[in-house]
């Protein structure tokens, strides 16, 4: 039987565990400016690793031009502004750049989670060698999102401290609920290392695989079930970081100047959609479904009350 | 015999979850699939965040109290499983609770310690705190709230009700009830409450006696001239007092983003994914345009109805009035995720004593209905999210299917109920040992 004095004890003890956490929380909270961040996400995230041979971000420079992604306006912006920050150390030795193509490009798994295979092809013309100093370079792939995917900030996240990409940034619409009729587009960066003086030829014609984790909103409805989306071309740069004469320069170039075109054709991911059909059908069952369920429940309700009431009748 | 049998059982308990705890973190590292839930995820940056003096709500999808994320910011400090081992510890506290108000009642040892395993044993129970999800903490408050009103502890009640409807918004529901059974005849000045025996209860069922009746018209009258009664206005004013205190604290310190995200979202979500909800088909193919007035009302009537009718019903017979409310508010929800399940979970061991259903064949009906029904729900999602098949008036037609279940559970319950009002009441003039009521 729970006593008066366990009672207390046991109040007693919730008390002073709830004060021991409240003063000490107020003690680390004071403190918080000498912890190190740690998962800190932003709506709008990028994220380096210290090995990064590049720390700018395209889709960064852009947005801080653009409020939001239009694709003729990335177009634009790509052909004025890149190269990002000319480098003197490469001045007349630009040409011609290493070569990056897609060699195959895929999506794997079904459902609404998958991945965007990009087999990326790295290419230096034998006559393109020259001397350099020493530089480390990052292949970098823009996937302007088609409205109605996305990608999860926190999952790229989680893959950068696994360290399967070198740095990512991700940009545009967070909200992961919202199907697509009431989202945005959203565009993701990723940077993955390619090795030391590759402008040097020492790496020539090699391949390198990038998987970008994707989910797919609830598509607009639609007459036959489903809902195709299409992907277009990422574009595909070079960057590279030398040792200047005063300090580190970075460099960002375009690996071609036109679209790439796919071998295999484009990217697509049919996605199931509600029918526009339906609509009538689905709104009477599921309203009828719960009148007629909360009539059964508080028609028992009385009816347990009429019971209990005959027994007392048939007592008097 | 009996008390080491309750002691054994919490010990294997407290072992299972410990067990579970530490095969999560070895999933999480091994596994493509994650053991932890993501929501854990959420409140780990959230806490994360806070710990930096940051708000919490900058980490998306973080839509809960400041609360919630201030007990995990050891996450970050010490251990990311002291989340865990902290909802897994108010998981046992439940049991513990459980066991507390069936004693209190009077119920034999050896069906409270049924009960109790009905909580403890449950696999649903044992993985969602293991999991990181935070609704033992809810529960465990509920429960404890029970507690202190069957000690008459009115103002420990009205405190912790008052917090616990600022951390999840849910036991609003049960403001009605509690109201209702802080009767005058069950809560004097200087007087402890008088709890129904579940001996006594049982013998007065078999005389057909057992429940109060409310639905006398001179008892409405008499009710409805007492209503303001000093047990009722101090439980409102202290409850409310600390929920808005809260609330208020929080927005000066967070503003409109913990207002929409811990409060508004909750009050105002209609969530077009799929969802064991009936209505999760029928939003997705209203999503494009606004819903009318009498659209949004037809959907709440149902629920509004049930709910005024259970609390009219059953609320002298405080925790049934809450397990069945709880179960109700769950089913006809626009939006039902699998942790709302642990609402009412928590509930059913308090019930479980007072029911006249057996195990064979009614109980294991239920149970197997109900499961089934989940089962079949989470078949077709699975064929629509991760096998891309357009399935979705299949899995519409398997929430109605969920639906009928919860129904049937309802009035199964409902029908085999011995009715026990948790109070007597109390004779005027006579004196009891003296109890504060603080």
């Amino acid at each position: 039987h729970f006593t008066g004095i366990q009672q207390f004890k046991l109040q007693l003890s919730l008390r002073l565990v709830i004060a021991l956490y409240f003063f000490a929380g107020i003690g680390w909270c004071k403190h918080a400016s000498t912890i190190n961040e740690v998962g800190s996400c932003n709506s709008n995230f990028n994220d380096s690793n210290p090995s990064s041979s590049v720390n700018e971000f395209i889709t960064e420079a852009y947005f801080e031009k653009h409020a939001s992604l239009i694709d003729s306006d990335f177009r634009g912006f790509i052909s004025k502004e890149i190269p990002l920050e000319f480098c003197e150390v490469l001045q007349d030795k630009l040409e011609p750049v290493p070569k990056l193509s897609i060699s195959h490009r895929h999506l794997i798994g079904e459902g609404s989670h998958r991945h965007l295979s990009s087999s990326i092809r790295l290419e230096i013309q034998p006559s393109s060698k020259f001397t350099l100093p020493a530089h480390f370079c990052d292949a970098i792939l823009v996937e302007r999102l088609p409205s109605g995917v996305f990608a999860d900030p926190f999952e790229l996240q989680h893959l950068l401290q696994r360290g399967v990409f070198t740095s990512a940034a991700f940009f545009g619409d967070t909200n992961l609920e919202l199907p697509s009729v009431r989202s945005n587009r959203s565009i993701v960066e990723i940077h993955m290392d390619i090795g030391p003086d590759i402008l040097s030829g020492n790496n020539n014609g090699m391949e390198i695989n990038i998987e970008v984790p994707l989910h797919a909103r609830y598509a607009p409805l639609g007459e036959h079930g489903f809902s195709r989306i299409e992907f277009s071309a990422p574009d595909l740069f070079t960057g590279c970081s030398f040792e200047g004469k005063s300090h580190k320069q970075s460099c960002i170039f375009l690996s071609t100047n036109k679209s790439l075109e796919l071998k295999a054709g484009a990217v697509v991911w049919d996605v199931p959609c509600g029918i526009k059909e339906h609509t009538g059908i689905v709104s009477v069952v599921t309203f009828f479904s719960a009148i007629v369920s909360a009539l059964l429940v508080v028609f028992t309700a009385f009816r347990y009350s009429d019971t209990t009431g005959c027994n007392n009748l048939k007592q008097m | 015999m009996a008390t080491i049998s309750f002691r054994s059982l919490m010990l294997f308990s407290a072992v299972l979850r410990l067990f579970f705890i530490i095969y999560g973190e070895w999933q999480d590292t091994h596994m493509e699939v994650r053991y932890t839930d993501v929501d854990y995820l959420v409140f780990s940056d959230a806490a994360a965040l806070m710990a930096l003096g940051k708000s919490p709500y900058k980490r998306s999808t973080y839509r809960y109290s400041p609360l919630i994320a201030f007990l995990l910011i050891p996450n970050a400090l010490i251990h990311r499983t002291w989340g865990k081992i902290l909802f897994s510890v108010s998981d046992l506290l439940v049991g513990y609770f459980i066991r507390t108000i069936l004693k209190l009642r009077g119920v034999p040892e050896n069906l409270c310690t049924y009960s109790v395993m009905v909580w403890l044993l449950n696999p649903f129970t044992f993985t969602i705190g293991t999991r990181g999800n935070c609704e033992p903490i809810v529960c465990a408050m509920v429960l404890w709230i029970i507690i202190c009103l069957m000690n008459g502890n009115l103002l420990h009640a009205a405190f912790w009700y008052g917090l616990v409807v600022h951390l999840r918004i849910y036991p609003i529901i049960y403001a009605f009830p509690i109201i209702l059974t802080l009767d005058q005849s069950h809560f004097q000045s200087g007087k402890k409450p008088i709890l129904t025996d579940w001996s006594s209860s049982k013998i007065q069922s078999t005389n057909g006696s057992g429940s109060i009746k409310i639905t006398d018209p001179c008892h409405i009258w008499v009710s409805l001239k007492s209503m303001f009664t000093r047990g009722r206005l101090l439980f409102g004013l202290i409850s409310a007092a600390v929920f808005f205190f809260c609330t208020g604290f929080f927005f000066y310190l967070y503003a409109w983003e913990f207002l929409h995200e811990a409060l508004l979202y909750h009050l105002t979500r209609t969530d077009p994914r799929h969802n064991f909800s009936i209505y999760f088909y029928h939003i997705y193919l209203h999503y494009e345009h606004e819903f009318a007035l009498s659209e949004k009302l037809i959907s709440f009537l149902p629920q509004v109805t049930v709910q005024l009718v259970l609390i009219w019903r059953f609320a002298q017979d405080l925790p049934f009035c809450f397990f069945l409310q709880t179960l109700a508010f769950v089913a006809f929800n626009k939006v039902i995720t699998a942790q709302y399940f642990v609402w009412f979970f928590c509930l059913l061991p308090l019930v479980l004593p007072w029911t006249n259903m057996k195990l064979k064949w009614e109980g294991w009906a239920c149970i197997l209905f109900w499961i089934g029904a989940q089962s079949h729900w989470l078949m077709w999602g699975y064929l629509l999210e991760f096998n891309g098949k357009h399935v979705f008036m299949q899995l519409w037609m398997a929430s109605l299917l969920f639906l009928a279940a919860n129904t049937y559970v309802m009035v199964t319950f409902i029908l085999r109920h011995t009715s026990s009002p948790v109070f007597k009441r109390l004779e005027h003039g006579l004196s009891n040992i003296p109890t504060k009521i603080d």
